[in-house]
């Protein structure tokens, strides 16, 4: 029933946008006179990945000399939930101009979800932690909005709120010194982002031709109409992505008929 | 008492002998680690942390393997933030050995460990023991480990003393730490672990090659009288027609933006035209602004440049060039601006202003990139200018090519030359003043008389052609042997360029060092022949002088040498320097900044120098990191167009 094939790769633009957030966000140290002693930009990737690329990938050499470089930060997508609240009207639908056809398509209303991401911080030391934190906390209050083109075949772009829920962290100070410290930030966001289903051509929608007729007093049913007024593009073919003009027409008609939209013609 | 005294619980004698054993089986069973103990820059006393450290010496040591437990399958775990070892190893030293060998250079090096500024934490007592969060090379697998916690009772005061220590040892957890201790197997350990970034050097470029046209009847000097306002677009310059012919003027418009008002910052000549008698209109149209207004006034009889056209983009410029034309002696010397296409080669020259009085078509320099050359024809009469009330040349001329026979039938090097043969006491020729701060050189390609070759050879005293230098704001020439302020701080004959007796009676290059204090912005300098017996006698002939600068792109970085941007100050740790004909490269760690493109990078150790092309501060080796691969795909999905009226993040 469903199985009309379409992949917009929303929910992986989501991800991008989110990601890209965070790509450039850059940590100090300073030596004991205050001077910068390195400015690192702190490593992001998308959490999850394949095993066996983690491994050849980060351990290419098998006696790799160190057990990780840090700070490090990961960022992956937890939930999807439907957002009831920005529900809207199921059958209402809009036109757009496909770029890529050049042809007017019929789009649903975007279905509204909540994407649900973490963001977590791991550093070395606790003040690498907070400055990291503290850069990226002023921008939420408590959304940070991004505008998204989700469907770049019909140029459709959407402002995307990302909420900042929460934030935990997690500082292993305490135990056996066995057990190294780990310090771990969570920030928990959600993206507001929409769904689009199966964009379909649409036969219809396209006014090619406008046709006025102009009567010699407002009262239509004892006047008759004098003249009548057409425009159509120029050319007739020209679709809405085309560069156009218009054909306009001016025509006398003394004929005391009346037009009629059902019959499309003269009565 | 308590005890019974006469049994000893282990006699000094006694103990030494355990202590001595204990070494031999170290020394027999054990492997040789190195220690290397931190060296703190800065601590954090609120938050109590170290923040930064560094390791730079290294110690030999016998170590016994107690275990290798740590080595488990589940050594490696896989996490949110990609791969992480846990590789564990515990490990015996002998405490004699550590206090003996390992302590007293502690004691000799800053306190063991302070580098920076410690306050509440004191560590000078510390020396005395290994210590937690030092490190250890472990040569099997070349692996850095941390000490997390060191045992000194184990085992238990056998014979009332304890003779080793027991590490606990994990992989270490990498921060671009600094770990240069001169011993390349340990410091290369981590030559491709952190954060890297990547500069490309600007290396064996070509240079770029352009010539200027001169017309007359073209336009002299454009007025922007309004800038405009509103534009989105770079408008349209159109100018109406000339009186004669069809060479049309053409310029682009440069846009700048004002307290967010987008308006023309000047418009840059791409073709002066030509047919000028009168001044044409100028027309600024399109670009979604309005109001911009320009006249322009025009050459007369008098040659302008009035194109300059590419022959060769070049390669290899960081940042647009700068353009020097040559001077037209008697006139106002044009000027141009150059920019570069994203794959650093030259993208256009625009003229500037096309200066007034030229006889000839003058040269086009082009300085930046891989070679810094000002390259200037010695025939060509508008290299030479008046200065410090000397005339521009004495006892020296532009000769045509001569038959290059006998002692005065001229050179014959196939074309015209400057050629010091006048009948003048002394003679001189004055180059115009140019910007000479980042020249080191100064070389004349010149044939020397030699009695047969046209020339007769300059053999007595002053006879041999020197360099003098005038200062800007100077009132006199100076030999540059001598500094500004009338000292001889050179040798008198530093400043010789051609001695006597040298040359081979044909065209070569003979070369010669600019003193620091002889160059600078707006120098002159000055060809100058002390003696001559008369027009018959000792003549040169020069076609062309270069001023180089012979100080950048050359040297080899090495390895953990710090590095400095001569611009931006930032400096840098050399990781890597790759230098091949098709790339030179550097990857750089514990950067305090970002460098600049074109500025010239200078080793510390190497003294090496180079210009950067480009800088990258994205991770170069870690594969942990997608900050770039997120970025490239974020940009073409999400609009960056719509700015905040508030403000920009």
């Amino acid at each position: 029933m469903l199985g009309n094939y379409f992949y917009h790769e929303i929910i992986r633009k989501t991800i991008i946008s989110f990601g890209t957030l965070f790509n450039n966000i850059s940590i100090r140290h300073e030596k004991g006179d205050g001077s910068i002693l390195d400015e690192t930009k702190v490593g992001l990737s998308y959490g999850p990945m394949q095993k066996f690329l983690a491994k050849i990938q980060e351990q290419s050499e098998l006696t790799r000399p160190i057990a990780i470089t840090l700070p490090r930060m990961s960022f992956e997508m937890t939930t999807i939930q439907y957002d009831s609240t920005r529900k809207t009207g199921v059958t209402q639908t809009f036109k757009a101009n496909d770029t890529t056809d050049n042809k007017t398509k019929k789009v649903f209303m975007p279905v509204p979800y909540n994407i649900g991401f973490e963001l977590n911080i791991f550093t070395k030391l606790n003040d690498d932690a907070l400055q990291i934190v503290e850069q990226i906390l002023p921008f939420f209050q408590p959304s940070f909005n991004l505008t998204v083109d989700l469907v770049s075949s019909i140029g459709e772009k959407r402002d995307i709120p990302i909420v900042l829920d929460s934030i935990d962290f997690q500082d292993d100070y305490e135990g056996s010194f066995q057990t190294r410290r780990a310090l771990i930030y969570t920030l928990r966001f959600t993206a507001k982002t929409y769904l689009f289903g199966s964009i379909a051509d649409t036969s219809d929608g396209l006014i090619r031709k406008v046709q006025a007729d102009v009567y010699a007093d407002t009262n239509t049913k004892t006047a008759k109409r004098e003249m009548r007024y057409t425009a159509v593009p120029n050319p007739i073919t020209a679709e809405p992505g085309d560069d156009f003009g218009f054909t306009e027409e001016w025509t006398f008609l003394p004929d005391s008929k009346d037009y009629s939209p059902t019959r499309q013609e003269d009565i | 008492m308590s005890l019974n005294p006469f049994f000893l619980q282990g006699s000094p004698n006694e103990q030494f002998l355990v202590q001595d054993l204990i070494n031999e089986q170290l020394k027999i069973y054990g492997i040789e680690v190195n220690y290397l103990p931190r060296k703190i820059f800065k601590t954090d006393n609120i938050i109590r942390e170290i923040q930064s450290s560094k390791f730079d010496d290294s110690f030999a040591l016998e170590a016994y393997l107690n275990n290798y437990d740590g080595y488990a399958p589940d050594s490696d775990i896989m996490t949110k933030f990609g791969l992480r070892l846990k590789n564990e190893i515990s490990l015996t030293i002998s405490r004699e050995r550590y206090e003996e060998y390992i302590v007293p250079f502690l004691e000799g090096i800053s306190h063991g460990i302070e580098e920076g500024l410690i306050g509440e934490f004191n560590f000078a007592d510390l020396i005395k023991r290994p210590k937690e969060g030092d490190l250890i090379y472990f040569p099997l697998g070349k692996r850095l480990f941390e000490i997390k916690r060191v045992e000194s009772e184990k085992p238990f005061y056998q014979l009332g003393s304890s003779y080793v220590y027991e590490l606990s040892c994990e992989l270490f957890e990498y921060e671009n730490e600094l770990i240069d201790t001169s011993i390349e197997e340990i410091d290369t350990t981590v030559e491709d672990e952190g954060y890297i970034t990547y500069m490309t050097l600007v290396g064996s470029g070509v240079t770029a090659v352009a010539t200027a046209g001169i017309s007359t009847n073209s336009i002299r000097e454009i007025s922007l009288n309004n800038d405009g306002s509103g534009y989105t677009s770079t408008p349209t310059v159109t100018f109406s027609a000339p009186n004669s012919g069809i060479n049309t003027a053409t310029a682009v418009a440069i846009t700048t933006s004002r307290a967010n008002v987008q308006s023309i910052l000047r418009l840059e000549l791409t073709n002066g035209g030509s047919g000028y008698t009168t001044a044409p209109t100028i027309t600024i149209t399109g670009g979604g602004g309005t109001g911009a207004a320009a006249t322009c006034s025009v050459g007369g009889t008098q040659f302008s440049v009035s194109s300059i056209s590419i022959s060769n983009p070049g390669t290899q410029y960081p940042i647009a060039p700068t353009i020097t034309i040559g001077s037209p002696g008697v006139g106002v010397t044009a000027t141009a601006v150059a920019g570069i296409t994203t794959d650093n080669k030259l993208d256009y020259i625009r003229i500037l202003n096309p200066g007034i009085g030229y006889t000839q078509a003058p040269t086009v320099s082009i300085i930046g990139g891989s070679t810094s050359t000002l390259n200037i024809a010695a025939n060509n009469s508008d290299a030479y200018g008046a200065a410090a009330g000397l005339t521009a040349l004495n006892g020296v001329s532009i000769q045509p090519n001569g038959t290059g026979s006998g002692e005065t039938g001229g050179f014959n090097i196939g074309q015209s030359y400057l050629g010091f043969v006048g009948t003048a006491t002394s003679r001189h020729a004055i180059l115009t003043p140019i910007d000479s701060s980042d020249f080191d050189t100064m070389s004349i390609n010149a044939i020397v008389g030699n009695d047969s070759n046209g020339g007769e050879d300059p053999d007595a005293t002053n006879e041999e052609l020197r360099l003098h230098y005038l200062e800007s704001g100077g009132s006199s020439f100076k030999s540059i042997s001598i500094n500004p302020a009338g000292d001889q701080i050179l040798s008198a004959s530093a400043d010789v360029i051609i001695a006597l007796g040298a040359g081979n009676g044909a065209l070569q290059d003979f070369s010669i060092n600019i003193p620091s204090h002889a160059k600078g912005s707006g120098f002159t300098y000055m060809l100058y022949q002390g003696a001559n017996s008369n027009s018959e006698h000792d003549h040169y002939g020069i076609t062309n002088i270069k001023y180089q600068s012979s100080t950048i792109g050359i040297g080899t970085y090495i390895f953990n040498e710090v590095i400095t941007g001569e611009s931006s100050g930032t400096t840098a740790v050399v990781k890597d320097f790759t230098n091949t004909s098709s790339l030179t490269s550097l990857s750089l760690s514990i950067n305090t900044g970002k460098f600049s493109n074109g500025e010239v990078i200078v080793g510390s150790s190497s003294s090496a120098r180079y210009t950067v092309l480009d800088y990258d501060t994205d991770s170069y080796e870690n594969t942990y990191d997608s900050n770039e691969d997120i970025e490239f795909e974020a940009d073409n999905i999400i609009d960056f167009s719509e700015s905040n009226p508030f403000g920009s993040y």
